[in-house]
């Protein structure tokens, strides 16, 4: 149930600060690099976790804190749901 | 002796013969490539090889401490745990510590002593010591090391060969590209092949990256570039933008070539090396700049100093903007210590802030009407970014490339006033040389997509007569020992 939040509340994201609606039509598959497909830049994705870190109200550990985890729609929204003090999707 | 030089050329081959006749096994091609890298480095210095031994040793010792002190793989707690985070936060500690007190001994001790004494009229000693060569690059790449293997995103090296072989790798030993642990540890702990792809792909990495680096850097330097900088503000208007187009041109014809052969004679040993730069003169903004002009350098500021600044814990936290500057500052006093490369690096930390600014107002506009992305992405807002961001990379140039302030200044006024002199007198090459770099960026544009897929699949011999001409045209033009190599300095 989770899974399909988190990733919509980081589609409205990725739209709000990068793509402006374009968002889904850009990622292919939720397996898709962000990298590659010109999705998040290695700005953007300190960016993104500091989003992730003031929505969800955790803290991504510098172990994780890598581009590798945080490549693709999936890894980011199972990263979020795996995350030991995630509370639920908002 | 350097890749581009005709040293090497005599002993490359021969270390390459050895390299590939040896028993194919990881830990023997490995010591291999520390006994040919450590004849590498004592050719520029036998002096500091015992350094450069017992630093990389020192390392080495580190990273064994975080695997000895690493927490249990089940996330048990155990009594020790404590103990153990502090031991490996002081392993940390020391490692950087011991890596930038070389980095600071060689290469700042000088500057800011003599800065010190111009300021306040002391007189401090003023060190001015031979900088070890490659110490800014390899010293990237074994704290990057350090750091990833302390947060546990690498597994701590187990053995000194693929250590040494990591830190010492002759290719990328004086100029990078600046390689990670992740990417180059397992190409090191596996024995190598070279297959007749890799060998073809080296060979055309390195023809491209000589006719860069040894026809169009050496050209454009001596003949457009070195006479105006040498005295600024004599020269007309003309020759004054002629020469700062043209030090573009020659310090991105110098390292994206010398990164390419060094990427080549990799490929030859079997180590796949990272990219270093990818068409910067098409960037359309500057942050796309600083991700295709020396990737390697400015992905190691922005993963291992910007990031964990902006997400971290101190005030900095959030500071997206405030981070460019410090970011962009430290990436000019790694070019060099002096006041020139401070203003180029606050000049670049000022553009990224602007930018940023700019692209947040945009987005604003962009979420009140779709009418701003469509026109975001019309042809005339992209070459209308691509024109202002080659201007500012170009202009920024002027107190990279002068020696000091004053000289900048100079060359500055001298671009708007200009002087009495005519250009430079000399040969059309380095106008031929400026052109190929505009060829060369050109050939990569989306449009060219089909026109090199078809090159790519011409056949083998079509593609040894190309190599061969361009052997050719490098015995005809390249001007033997007059170019310099820029970044070595660095």
């Amino acid at each position: 149930m989770s899974y399909p939040l988190v990733r919509k509340r980081v589609i409205d994201w990725l739209d709000d600060q990068y793509h402006f609606g374009d968002a889904e039509k850009l990622i292919r598959n939720d397996e898709a690099s962000f990298l590659d497909g010109g999705v998040l830049d290695s700005l953007g994705f300190v960016q993104l976790c500091l989003f992730l870190e003031k929505t969800y109200r955790f803290k991504i550990d510098r172990k994780s804190l890598t581009r590798e985890n945080f490549d693709s729609l999936g890894k980011i929204v199972r990263y979020v749901i795996g995350h030991k003090d995630f509370k639920g999707a908002a | 002796m350097s890749l581009s030089e005709v040293e090497f050329a005599y002993f490359f081959p021969a270390f390459f013969l050895l390299y590939w006749v040896l028993p194919r096994r990881a830990a023997v091609q490995n010591w291999a490539l520390c006994a040919g890298s450590l004849f590498f480095y004592a050719t520029w210095n036998l002096k500091l090889v015992p350094l450069f031994v017992a630093s990389t040793l020192v390392d080495f010792a580190i990273l064994r401490g975080f695997e000895k002190f690493a927490a249990p793989q089940d996330g048990s707690p155990l009594p020790t745990d404590e103990r153990n985070q502090k031991r490996r936060r002081a392993l940390l500690t020391l490692g950087i510590v011991h890596n930038l007190t070389a980095l600071a001994a060689f290469k700042y001790a000088g500057f800011f002593a003599d800065s010190f004494n111009q300021a306040f009229g002391t007189s401090l000693p003023v060190l001015r010591l031979a900088l070890p060569v490659g110490l800014s690059f390899y010293t990237m790449g074994r704290i990057g090391v350090l750091i990833d293997t302390y947060y546990e995103r690498l597994t701590p090296v187990r053995s000194l060969g693929v250590w040494f072989s990591f830190v010492s790798f002759f290719p990328q030993l004086i100029a990078g590209p600046i390689g990670r642990g992740s990417e180059l540890f397992e190409q090191y702990e596996n024995p190598r092949k070279l297959t007749a792809d890799a060998f073809l792909k080296a060979a055309f990495e390195l023809a491209t990256g000589f006719v860069l680096k040894v026809y169009i850097a050496a050209q454009v330097g001596t003949e457009l570039v070195d006479p105006v900088f040498a005295a600024p503000g004599t020269f007309t208007r003309k020759a004054h933008l002629l020469a700062v187009v043209g030090y573009a041109g020659q310090v991105f014809a110098d390292f994206a070539g010398y990164s390419l052969i060094a990427i080549g004679v990799g490929r030859l040993l079997g180590i796949t090396l990272p990219d270093n730069f990818q068409f910067p003169f098409l960037s359309k903004s500057l942050p796309e700049v600083w991700r295709r002009w020396h990737m390697t350098l400015n992905r190691w500021l922005f993963d291992y100093i910007y990031g964990p600044m902006v997400t971290g814990d101190s005030f900095m936290r959030g500071r997206i903007g405030a981070g460019f500057l410090v970011v962009m500052v430290a990436s000019g006093l790694w070019h060099g210590a002096a006041f020139t490369y401070l203003l180029w690096g606050l000049l670049h930390g000022l553009g990224l802030l602007a930018h940023h600014r700019y692209d947040l107002a945009y987005k604003g506009l962009c979420r009140k009407n779709r009418v701003w992305v469509e026109r975001r992405r019309s042809t005339f807002y992209q070459v209308a970014g691509w024109m202002v961001t080659t201007v500012f990379f170009i202009l920024t140039l002027i107190p990279f490339r002068a020696p000091t302030l004053a000289a900048a200044g100079k060359f500055a006024r001298g671009l708007w006033a200009g002087g009495n002199l005519p250009n430079p007198p000399g040969t059309f090459h380095p106008y031929l040389a400026l052109l190929l770099v505009v060829i060369y960026h050109v050939g990569a544009l989306p449009v060219f997509e089909g026109f090199r897929k078809r090159a790519s699949a011409t056949p083998l011999a079509m593609k040894g007569l190309a190599l061969g001409a361009v052997i050719v045209f490098l015995m005809l033009f390249a001007p033997v020992g007059a170019g310099t190599f820029i970044y070595a300095q660095f």
